[in-house]
């Protein structure tokens, strides 16, 4: 077994509000392999965006653990933490609001190598943005456009550059793909997978695209309201989903084929809050499967096989 | 299969958006037609055109900049093009009627959604308000939104409740032809699936022609009847479902399949394609897809393409299929 690039143990994130505690991310434990993707997949609300920022520490975890190559992320201070997150990037969902529009391209790109110090002159720097834009497929005439003269994949192209520019090993993409056209996407997915491959990255995949998440992962963690319901390697999860839920969320897949469409397995209700959630399991006003130990305990984290374990009764 | 009389029928539609940057061709001469309880499909990416050609059937292009400079535009038999506002009020929700890509903002906050409801079904009814409401009530079940329910504001409604409201609203007078804009973009893939189910049924129950508008080929293979695949402002491609999922001609929609990851071969390396869609202030010469094209040759640039047809209704604008072009499509379809 290689080694593991990122562990996290019993991970929870609560936000205050005034009257009460939301609990987007709700004791998750997963680890990631140096070189591989993890797919993290779940509806809006399920804390998979949350989870991405608590890793990097954008946001500081309630409690739990983080552990990059063995070292514990939350005790990092300092320049010890600039440097982990010279290790450790994230790549945005929106290109349109995660660059400031008031600087060009070379300038975004080279603003973590500014930051960082990682050259002493703006001419090396300059270079190094050049660099980074071949690498991403931006060509070097758009080196002083502002991000508005840019479209949409384009833009991506630069949140990519920027990530890449202080030679990450690990890297979030909070759904870096749902902002774009079909056409645009397909562009985007190749290249993250190019750069993958020839440099060795680690990432943490966050959609809600299903088809991408299968087409992208090693494994793949589905989430509903804060907690993990199933974690398996991409071909088990398809071919064998266990949860009731994932099992409902692979058949809600629209597929763009006439044929070979399974019946529908349609989920009643929706999502509920993650305001103060009651005991038991989060699903289970949704669930058809529901039995009264459900509403009393929460489900235990089973191996079902190698590598694929779920959270259910059942 | 039924056969009945258009209900709607679109002829050779332009529309322009005049900007200070030139003169925006959104649609360039489209036309098509539904019957009575089918769905046809409008396939495209952003800037094909497809919301514009919504707009400008409801005759709800913003002018200025927007002008629909020529075409012609029949409901139920009759040409709309020439009807005043006044006539435009009477038939817009009753006769046509529009669901909205975002459930957020299309509902307005400071009513309750009952409210907001029984809003159509008054004007176009003429029924007093509480007649008005208790049909209201009845439109929301058979959405599937408890009835008590009427007396809350749309703040007080997740995503997916709101949609249901909005398709509410369009459905509450009945509508013989219903255009849906991207009805289920702004939803989670689990209640994408309810609001498509319930939409079917609720357009097949009361043989609404609808024109389902879309950027996602798994919700066209799941609804429509019909599809158009629509690119800069032209169909450029036409059929039955079958024909455009099973026998695709055209190298953009060949192009538009091949982007997207197969739940089946999770190890078939996408095919982009490649470059980007073209401004529209400056659409290519000839065959507007040509420099995004694999297969396009020097005449591309030159030669518009126009309809061919190739059985029945499936009809492609691709000089490749025009017989005195000579340009060969050479390896279409090989994966």
């Amino acid at each position: 077994m290689s080694e593991k690039l990122i562990e996290v143990k019993n991970l929870k994130k609560y936000f205050g509000t005034s009257k009460s505690r939301l609990h987007a991310v709700d004791g998750l434990s997963f680890s990631i392999e140096k070189g591989k993707i993890l797919g993290v997949v779940g509806e809006s609300g399920c804390g998979k965006s949350t989870t991405g920022r608590v890793l990097l520490r954008l946001h500081e975890p309630t409690s739990g653990e983080i552990l990059f190559h063995g070292e514990d992320v939350l005790a990092f201070r300092g320049r010890r933490l600039k440097n982990f997150r010279a290790h450790a990037q994230i790549i945005f969902q929106d290109p349109y609001a995660s660059l400031n529009p008031r600087k060009t391209v070379s300038e975004i790109i080279a603003e973590p190598l500014r930051l960082h110090k990682a050259f002493r002159t703006k001419a090396e720097r300059h270079a190094k943005a050049l660099e980074l834009m071949e690498l991403v497929g931006l060509a070097e005439r758009l080196i002083n456009t502002y991000p508005h003269e840019l479209d949409g994949g384009r833009r991506q192209r630069i949140g990519i550059a920027r990530a890449l520019a202080l030679d990450p090993e690990f890297i979030v993409c909070d759904e870096p793909v749902s902002a774009l056209d079909v056409s645009i996407q397909a562009q985007i997915l190749n290249l993250l997978q190019d750069l993958q491959d020839s440099l060795g990255l680690t990432y943490m995949f966050i959609t809600h695209d299903l088809s991408v998440v299968n087409y992208f992962s090693n494994d793949i963690l589905v989430m509903y309201l804060g907690k993990m319901v199933e974690m398996a390697p991409a071909v088990d999860l398809f071919a064998n989903p266990t949860h009731p839920y994932t099992k409902a969320l692979l058949s809600a897949i629209p597929i763009p084929s006439l044929h070979g469409r399974a019946e529908r397995i349609l989920i009643r209700g929706e999502v509920v809050s993650p305001i103060n959630p009651p005991p038991g399991c989060r699903f289970l006003p949704r669930c058809d499967y529901a039995m009264p130990i459900c509403a009393e305990q929460e489900p235990p984290v089973k191996e079902i096989s190698c590598g694929h374990t779920v959270a259910c009764h059942l | 299969m039924e056969q009945g009389y258009p209900e709607l029928r679109i002829e050779d539609l332009n529309v322009v958006y005049d900007t200070e940057y030139g003169c925006v061709r959104a649609v360039n001469g489209i036309d098509f037609s539904i019957r009575k309880g089918r769905t046809l499909g409008l396939v495209g990416e952003t800037g094909a055109g497809k919301t514009t050609t919504a707009l400008a059937l409801m005759r709800l292009i913003p002018d200025p900049p927007g002008r629909v400079t020529s075409g012609s535009i029949e409901l139920l038999g009759t040409d709309i093009m020439s009807y005043s506002e006044r006539e435009m009020d009477a038939i817009r929700g009753k006769v046509v009627s529009m669901i909205f890509q975002d459930p957020m903002t299309s509902l307005n906050p400071v009513f309750t959604v009952g409210a907001q409801i029984a809003e159509a079904i008054r004007i176009h009814k003429n029924l007093d308000a509480k007649a008005a409401m208790d049909e209201a009530i009845s439109i929301m079940e058979r959405v599937g939104i408890p009835g008590e329910r009427a007396k809350e504001y749309p703040h007080q409604f997740s995503g997916g409740m709101k949609q249901r409201v909005v398709i509410a609203i369009a459905l509450a007078c009945t509508p013989q032809v219903l255009i849906a804009d991207e009805p289920t973009t702004a939803l989670d893939v689990t209640i994408q699936a309810q609001v498509l189910m319930m939409f079917s049924e609720l357009s097949k129950a009361s043989n609404t022609a609808t024109i389902m508008i879309t950027h996602d080929l798994g919700v066209v293979a799941e609804v429509c009847d019909e599809v158009a695949i629509m690119y800069a402002g032209e169909i450029v491609e036409y059929g039955s479902l079958e024909d455009i999922f099973d026998h695709y001609r055209h190298p953009y929609t060949e192009g538009l399949f091949a982007s997207l990851p197969n739940l089946n071969d999770r190890n078939a390396r996408l095919v982009p394609i490649k470059g980007l869609m073209p401004d529209p202030t400056a659409l290519p010469s000839g065959c507007h897809f040509h420099p995004r094209c694999k297969y396009a040759t020097k005449l591309c640039a030159e030669r518009a393409p126009v309809k061919t047809v190739i059985e029945q209704e499936h009809y492609v604008r691709c000089l490749g299929y025009e017989e005195d072009a000579g340009v060969a499509l050479e390896g279409f379809g090989n994966k």
